[in-house]
């Protein structure tokens, strides 16, 4: 009696199938089956089967998905059939949990690789909080959702587009170069899933308001937006936003000697809190890092390259990445040779450890800039065709994840446990993902 | 093939979009509708779940999801502005219980709702950003219900008027309350605060304004307070019943500010019953009570405190400065004793310990006590009386105790070096006369002064101590250099650090034959080995043992002071002898003499010699015999000296002219230890520091310390700037 009260039986278009509630039940509340078994709705009598009107083959998988947490789909089920399926049952949470596991970086797997139709380098890839990405492309930012699938892309005025960030899973922004005496361009916030302009951001210096080109973007946890600004009459510096306003509630004013409105790379300290802001070569002659602190409006910490002996261009900084738990700020030359400057004194210099000259043997044609990238403790860089995962204390490379076409990386971002990385040629840029836990 | 004729294509634009029958949106809604009514009439068996889900998935589906959307929102209006109506209908005490059955059965519908519609929920709702269903269903139960114009204030009357039936204390169906209100949190917190806690606590605030009043006019402070702390206890356990636990601070503080705050000044001061009689007849509960209560307002406690101090103040200036309680030392300090361990037992029972209660408790001794000088002088007292003989029987902790509760009284004292001069005048006594009880006790005492005000405070006390252990191995030494000596009269000698004790001018005096001869043996004895020293007889202070044998052969031993001794010894040769005589043979001052012939011929049962004639005092001319008759029931036979216990108006003088004379170098010392540091101070900051330097041992005169400047400028310490001639110059 006891077991026959839990079991259930489906018809799913013309398909028999027998389950339990306990099964079912792991599909949650909020959820088709979670609704079906609900004291209010008046359930038919045990032995008669219930009838849903859907694809059986996908029942089947889900069903299986629900028994085991396992995602299985046999090839003869098309991704966007089963993806169709699961959001009818409201099971596309699932779907995307079981689809691949916590992120490692010594696990990865290619798991995709997305062609896009754009014209050009890409300029930026950044990972979204749920598994989808943006990818900018001159002038447009192109919208995937985890499923690969794309949404309209997004534009501010067409202008040129220097970064892209996400602040949640539904808003995106996108920074971009003004046009000359049109007010266009500067910040604005996008709706992910349907590409519509939300609000636009906007600068004042003296009460006035000024039209801007926005560069590299940095959130807060504490609902900040922070971008790189260049003003017509030499406003140059750091504006800060609200993520909830939208209204400017700060602008750091960059000091002679110093770049901060040009800066290539922004990020947020939270423990420090205080915002890193990093001017590169080539796009100036030289480097200049700075951690900023907004509650004194003060330059806590700062480094450059000028007038430090220089063998040539050969340790020129391209990227750097502040490492909060060591207390460095790590850098990258572009032969991939890592350096550390230690954030607890002032005016130290770049600890080089050169670990592999033998990258310069053969470079490719068109060269792209290595990248830097943190996540948990693992350190990633980018160079030419390959990427390069760094762990322990000493940063040993322990893995390297290369693909055999599409050409060097000029961008990857790592979110939603999934590495995105942009390729320079064909436009297509790669997708990795840790399986999931193997079975014992 | 090639010569075959060219034709046009004609392509045709693609006709046949692909378009919903617009039709089917309208045919699927009416089924979604209908079900939606089933569902609030209760009727909803019949339906299936998966075709009213599937329904409503593929409407969304077909880009009708905005139809869906504002079909739920019409439909739903409809049902509330019909259930509204039925609740307005309903009469009297059925009238809430009505709502709650609505608003359940609203729950429930909304709830299968929901499901049937979560499809929508879950994309169509989520991409435009549009309000959820749930919380959809909620305001839309908040504006065609609970907002309805003749819902609206009914029902807030009516959850008041329950609230004030449950204050007079009848019983209230809580339960449904309880439901009512949890209606009102579940609309939002917003809703909850204007549309109930609001004009509850504006209520409420009348209720115990009015009240409180009624209750001050006619119950006394202990009763009032009892009345709020109920009240308060009511409130907060009304909260747990039916309340967002987030009202019990603000109905607490209604209660707090309308009961307490308002009325605070009036409950404090109220006669035959507030914090005075309370203090008087140590009411601890109530106390505890009013501290309790009165800890929860702004300035509460302050009140109290205030109240507290002032009575203190008053009650102990009456109680040093009366006269008739000053006349025995002892009483005097075991009165404040008393006082102190009462309120110590009020702060630490009623008022938990608070740390500014002690701290008005001591400043109010502190400036009560030094009201009368002779304090200094009268603990001196009560620790002199209490080492000498009160400890005996008294357990080692018991007397810590007490020594640490003079220690209390003693901090409050500023003048601490006048303590300082009669402790060591009182020790002295003690120690030459053999009478301290327990010298632990002593030591422990010193040891306390000295943690309160360091070495320098005992030196001359500790010295003392080390004079008696000395002395104590001197005797030992001259007597195992002379063994002969263990025939005859024993001679007992402490030698006294000169400095260390209260100085009091040699009084010489012919001692017997038999002693002066012991005596010089000693001198030469001491001298022989510490060289370089010079002894001097204290005769005044010394005693003696003496055996005296009487007319009809009693035996008694006798013990005398070293003056009496003298004259005592006389008697041993002649039968009789005048005062002339006596003075004469001992060479006694007069005042000595007289006071020790008093204490031998006059004191009754005591009268070891007669006097001729007989009377009160002694005179020039009157003559001395042995009393042969003498008879006590002890053999020993202590005489005493007529000494006062307290000082005499004129000793008292003296006193303070030592201690007055001492202080002078001390202050001396600090300006000079000021000014070398500060090397240029003005009149007014010499005089603030210099008073705080010395703050630990005496409350320094400022006319003194004007004295002593003057003093130090004539010596050439320190000079006036020439230009201001305010200020003081250092001179090196």
């Amino acid at each position: 009696m006891g077991i026959s009260k839990d079991r259930i039986k489906f018809n799913v278009g013309g398909r028999l199938f027998e389950t339990t509630a306990t099964t079912l039940a792991n599909a949650g509340r909020d959820s088709f089956f979670g609704a079906l078994f609900d004291d209010g709705w008046n359930l038919s009598p045990q032995d008669s089967v219930i009838f849903v009107d859907r694809n059986s083959d996908c029942f089947a998988v889900l069903l299986d998905l629900l028994r085991t947490g396992d995602l299985n789909v046999p090839a003869n089920i098309p991704e966007r059939l089963l993806h169709r399926e699961a959001s009818f049952y409201c099971l596309l949470d699932h779907v995307r949990s079981a689809r691949w596991g916590p992120f490692d970086g010594n696990r990865l797997r290619l798991s995709d690789s997305v062609k896009g139709t754009s014209p050009g380098d890409g300029t930026a890839i950044r990972a979204g909080p749920d598994g989808g990405c943006c990818v900018a492309h001159g002038s447009v930012v192109h919208v995937y959702d985890w499923m690969l699938e794309e949404h309209s892309p997004i534009n501010l005025d067409y202008q040129r587009v220097n970064d892209v960030g996400w602040i949640d899973s539904d808003n995106i922004v996108l920074s971009a170069c003004e046009r000359l005496g049109r007010g266009d361009g500067g910040m604005g916030l996008f709706s992910s899933s349907s590409g519509d302009l939300r609000y636009k951001f906007q600068v004042s210096h003296e009460n006035q308001v000024k039209s801007y080109t926005a560069g590299a973007l940095s959130f807060s946890p504490d609902y900040e937006i922070f971008a790189s600004c260049k003003g017509r009459s030499n406003e140059y510096g750091i504006g800060v936003w609200d993520q909830i306003t939208g209204k400017q509630t700060d602008f750091f004013y960059e000091s002679p000697g110093w770049s901060l409105g040009d800066a290539d790379k922004l990020q947020w300290l939270n423990g420090k809190s205080c915002l890193l802001v990093a001017t590169l070569f080539p796009r100036k002659d030289n480097c200049y890092i700075s951690l900023l602190d907004f509650r004194d409006k003060n330059m806590v910490w700062s480094w450059s390259d000028i007038g430090s002996p220089m063998a040539i261009d050969e340790k020129r900084v391209r990227d750097a990445i502040a490492m909060e738990d060591s207390n460095s700020i790590c850098v990258v030359n572009e032969f991939e040779d890592l350096g550390f400057i230690d954030l607890r004194m002032y005016g130290g210099s770049v600890r080089w450890s050169s670990r592999s000259k033998l990258m310069k043997s053969k470079m490719p044609d068109e060269p792209c800039y290595p990248k830097l990238a943190l996540h948990e403790g693992q350190l990633f860089s980018s160079m030419n065709d390959s990427i390069s995962v760094f762990c322990g204390p000493d940063w040993v490379l322990t893995s390297r994840l290369r693909r055999s076409y599409g050409g060097s990386i000029c961008d990857f971002s790592i979110g939603g446990d999934r590495l995105f990385a942009l390729h320079s040629e064909e436009n297509v840029f790669d997708v990795w993902e840790t399986p999931p836990p193997p079975i014992i | 093939m090639s010569n075959q004729k060219k034709r046009n294509f004609q392509i045709e634009a693609f006709k046949h979009r692909v378009v919903v029958d617009p039709k089917y949106a309208d045919k699927t809604w009416q089924i979604l509708e209908r079900a939606i009514h089933q569902i609030y009439n209760q009727d909803a068996s019949g339906l299936s779940f998966e075709e009213l889900y599937r329904n409503a998935y593929n409407m969304v589906l077909h880009k009708f999801g905005e139809k869906l959307y504002t079909g739920f929102i019409v439909t739903m209006t409809a049902h509330l502005k019909e259930k509204s109506k039925l609740i307005e209908a309903a009469q009297g005490g059925s009238f809430l219980e009505e709502l709650n059955k609505k608003w359940n059965e609203h729950n429930k519908a909304l709830e299968m709702i929901r499901d049937i519609l979560m499809y929508m929920d879950r994309t169509y709702i989520e991409s435009t950003k549009k309000t959820h269903v749930h919380p959809m269903g909620l305001s839309l139960w908040r504006d065609n219900v609970v907002h309805f114009t003749k819902i609206h204030t009914r029902l807030l009357n009516t959850l008041l008027d329950l609230v004030q039936k449950e204050r007079t204390g009848e019983v209230i169906d809580r339960g449904l309350m309880r439901n009512v209100i949890k209606m009102f949190m579940d609309l939002g917190e917003s809703v909850y605060q204007e549309d109930f806690e609001k004009p509850f606590l504006d209520a409420s605030s009348e209720f115990y304004k009015v009240e409180s009043q009624e209750f001050i006019e006619s119950c006394d402070c202990g009763d009032y307070l009892k009345k709020a702390e109920k009240r308060l206890t009511e409130e907060i356990d009304r909260v747990g019943h039916y309340l967002d636990p987030k009202s019990e601070e603000k109905i607490t503080s209604v209660v707090e500010k309308e009961m307490i705050a308002n009325h605070m000044q009036r409950l404090v001061h109220m006669d035959n019953s507030g914090l005075v009689y309370m203090l008087l007849h140590d009411k601890y509960e109530d106390l505890g009570r009013m501290y309790n209560l009165f800890r929860r307002v702004t300035n509460g406690l302050l009140t109290v405190r205030d109240v507290m101090t002032s009575h203190l103040r008053e009650m102990g200036k009456q109680l040093v400065t009366d006269p008739e309680k000053s006349k025995d030392p002892v009483e005097f300090v075991q009165r404040l004793l008393d006082e102190r361990d009462k309120y110590d037992k009020v702060i630490s029972t009623a008022f938990g310990n608070d740390k500014t209660f002690q701290n008005a408790l001591n400043s109010s001794f502190e400036y009560f006590i030094n009201l009368n000088a002779r304090s200094p002088e009268f603990i001196s007292l009560f620790v002199d009386d209490k080492l000498r003989k009160g400890i005996k029987g008294i357990v080692d902790v018991d007397v810590e105790v007490i020594l640490d509760k003079v220690m209390m009284l003693f901090r409050y004292l500023q003048e601490k070096d006048v303590f300082e001069k009669y402790y060591k005048q009182h020790l002295a006594k003690r120690l030459l006369s053999g009478k301290t009880v327990s010298d632990d006790a002593e030591r422990s005492l010193i040891v306390k002064l000295k943690t309160e005000c360091g070495y320098q405070f005992t030196s001359k006390l500790e010295g003392m101590f080390t004079d008696m252990k000395t002395s104590e191995d001197t005797m030992r030494g001259f007597y195992g250099s002379h063994p002969e000596l263990s025939e005859g009269p024993t001679l007992i000698v402490q030698v006294l650090t000169t400095g260390s004790w209260p100085t009091q001018p040699a009084v010489p005096c012919n001692l017997p034959a038999e002693v002066s001869v012991l005596c010089e043996k000693f001198r030469s004895y001491y001298l022989g080995t510490h060289t370089g020293r010079r002894l001097t007889w204290q005769t005044n202070m010394g005693t003696a043992d003496i055996k005296a044998v009487f007319g009809k052969g009693q035996k008694h031993e006798l013990n005398v002071s070293t003056f009496q001794m003298c004259v005592l010894m006389l008697f041993n040769n002649a039968d009789r002898l005048s005062y002339k005589e006596i003075e004469q043979a001992t060479e006694i001052p007069a005042s000595d003499l007289k006071r020790c012939l008093q204490s031998l011929a006059c004191v009754k049962g005591k009268n070891v010699i007669k006097k001729e004639p007989m009377s009160k005092d002694i005179g020039e001319e009157d003559s001395f015999y042995v009393n042969e008759k003498f008879t006590s029931k002890f053999y020993k036979v202590k005489i005493g000296t007529v000494v006062a216990q307290k000082e005499t108006e004129p000793e008292k003088q003296e006193t303070r002219q030592r201690v007055e004379e001492d202080r002078k170098p001390q202050i001396e010392a600090a300006i000079v230890r000021i000014m070398k540091s500060r090397k240029i101070l003005d009149h007014n900051n010499i005089i603030a520091e210099v008073t705080k330097q010395l703050q630990p041992r005496f409350l320094a005169n400022p006319t003194e310390i004007k004295k002593r400047i003057e003093a130090l400028i004539e010596r050439d310490f320190l000079e006036r700037d020439s230009t201001d001639r305010k200020l003081y110059r250092y001179l090196a």
